[in-house]
C-alpha cells in the first residue's frame, strides 16, 4: 500500500485527473452564475490535458504525441472560453444579469 | 523517483484540487477567477515534472496570463468583480452532486469489471515499446488552420454584433419616428 502510494506511475495521474474531472462536472451542474460554468468547463479540459500528458510520459515515443494533442486542446478550450465570454457579454448587456436560472426562463 | 519527486506531486496534486473546489465554492467572482489562475500555475507546475515544459509555458501564457486578464478585465468593464456566488438550490445541489458521485462509482466499477482480470490490460501499451517515432516539428503545421479558424470566426462574431447593433439602431429610429407622428 505504502509502496503504491511513494512508487508515483501513471495511475497516480489518472486518478488526479479523474478527480479533477469530476469537481468540473460538479461545477458545471450545481453553479448558478454562467461565468462559473465556463471557469468549470475550464477545468474538465485542464482534467483532460494532465491526462494526455501523463500518457504521453509513460509511453515509449509518445511525448511529441501528446504535446501536440495538448496543445490543440489547450488552445480549443482558450478559444471556446472567449467566445462564451464574448455571448455572456451580451447576455449580460441585454439582462443585466449572468443568472442560469433566470436565464432559462427569459427568451433570448 | 526520488522523495522530492513524490512530495512535489502530491503537493501539487493537492493544490490543483484545492484551487478547482475553490473556483466553484468561492463565495465572491474574483476570488474564483484568482482560484482559476492559480489552477493554470499550479497545473503548468505539473506538465514540467512531466518534461512537457513546451505545454506548461504555453498555457500559463495563452491561460494563465491572458486569458486571466481577459476575464479579469471584462468583469471590472461590467462590475461584477465583487458579485456574491451562489449555488443551485439544496435539492438540486444534493441531487446532482449525487448523480455526479454514481457516475464516478460506475465509471470505476466499470475500469475495475472490464480491465483488471488477467486476460486483457487496458494499459499494457504503456509497457510495450513502440517504434513510432514522430518528430514535434513535422506534426505542429496545422496551427496555422487553427489560426486562420480562430481569426475567421472572430471576424464573423464582429459582423454578427456590428449587424445586430446595426438592426437595433434601426428599430429604435423606426419607434422614434412613430412617436413623433403619432
Amino acid at each position: 500500500m505504502i509502496d503504491n502510494l511513494l512508487n508515483i506511475g501513471l495511475m497516480h495521474y489518472l486518478v488526479l485527473s479523474f478527480l479533477l474531472f469530476l469537481i468540473g462536472l460538479v461545477g458545471v451542474l450545481v453553479s448558478r452564475n454562467l461565468l462559473r460554468i465556463v471557469m468549470s468547463l475550464f477545468i474538465l479540459s485542464v482534467s483532460i490535458v494532465i491526462n494526455f500528458i501523463a500518457f504521453g510520459y509513460y509511453c515509449d515515443n509518445s511525448l511529441d504525441n501528446a504535446n501536440i494533442i495538448s496543445l490543440f486542446v489547450i488552445l480549443i478550450s482558450a478559444i471556446q472560453t472567449i467566445i462564451a465570454l464574448v455571448i455572456l457579454y451580451k447576455i449580460y448587456l441585454a439582462n443585466e444579469f449572468l443568472d442560469a436560472e433566470k436565464t432559462k426562463d427569459k427568451e433570448i | 523517483m526520488t522523495v522530492p519527486d513524490v512530495l512535489a506531486f502530491y503537493v501539487l496534486a493537492v493544490l490543483i484540487l484545492v484551487s478547482a473546489s475553490m473556483v466553484i465554492l468561492a463565495p465572491r467572482m474574483y476570488l474564483s477567477v484568482v482560484s482559476l489562475f492559480f489552477l493554470v500555475i499550479f497545473s503548468s507546475f505539473l506538465y514540467f515534472g512531466l518534461n512537457a515544459s513546451y505545454i506548461a509555458i504555453f498555457q500559463f501564457l495563452l491561460c494563465g496570463l491572458c486569458l486571466f486578464l481577459y476575464i479579469f478585465l471584462l468583469l471590472k468593464k461590467i462590475g461584477r468583480l465583487n458579485l456574491r456566488l451562489k449555488l443551485v438550490s439544496p435539492f438540486k445541489l444534493v441531487f446532482r452532486t449525487f448523480f455526479v458521485f454514481i457516475f464516478g462509482v460506475l465509471t470505476y466499477l466499470f475500469f475495475v469489471e472490464e480491465f483488471s482480470n488477467s486476460l486483457f490490460d487496458v494499459f499494457s501499451f504503456v509497457s510495450e515499446k513502440s517504434s513510432d517515432v514522430i518528430d514535434f516539428a513535422t506534426h505542429i503545421f496545422p496551427l496555422h488552420l487553427v489560426l486562420i479558424l480562430v481569426v475567421i470566426s472572430a471576424i464573423v462574431i464582429r459582423i454578427f454584433l456590428l449587424s445586430y447593433q446595426n438592426s437595433e439602431a434601426i428599430s429604435e429610429d423606426s419607434k422614434q419616428k412613430e412617436g413623433k407622428n403619432d
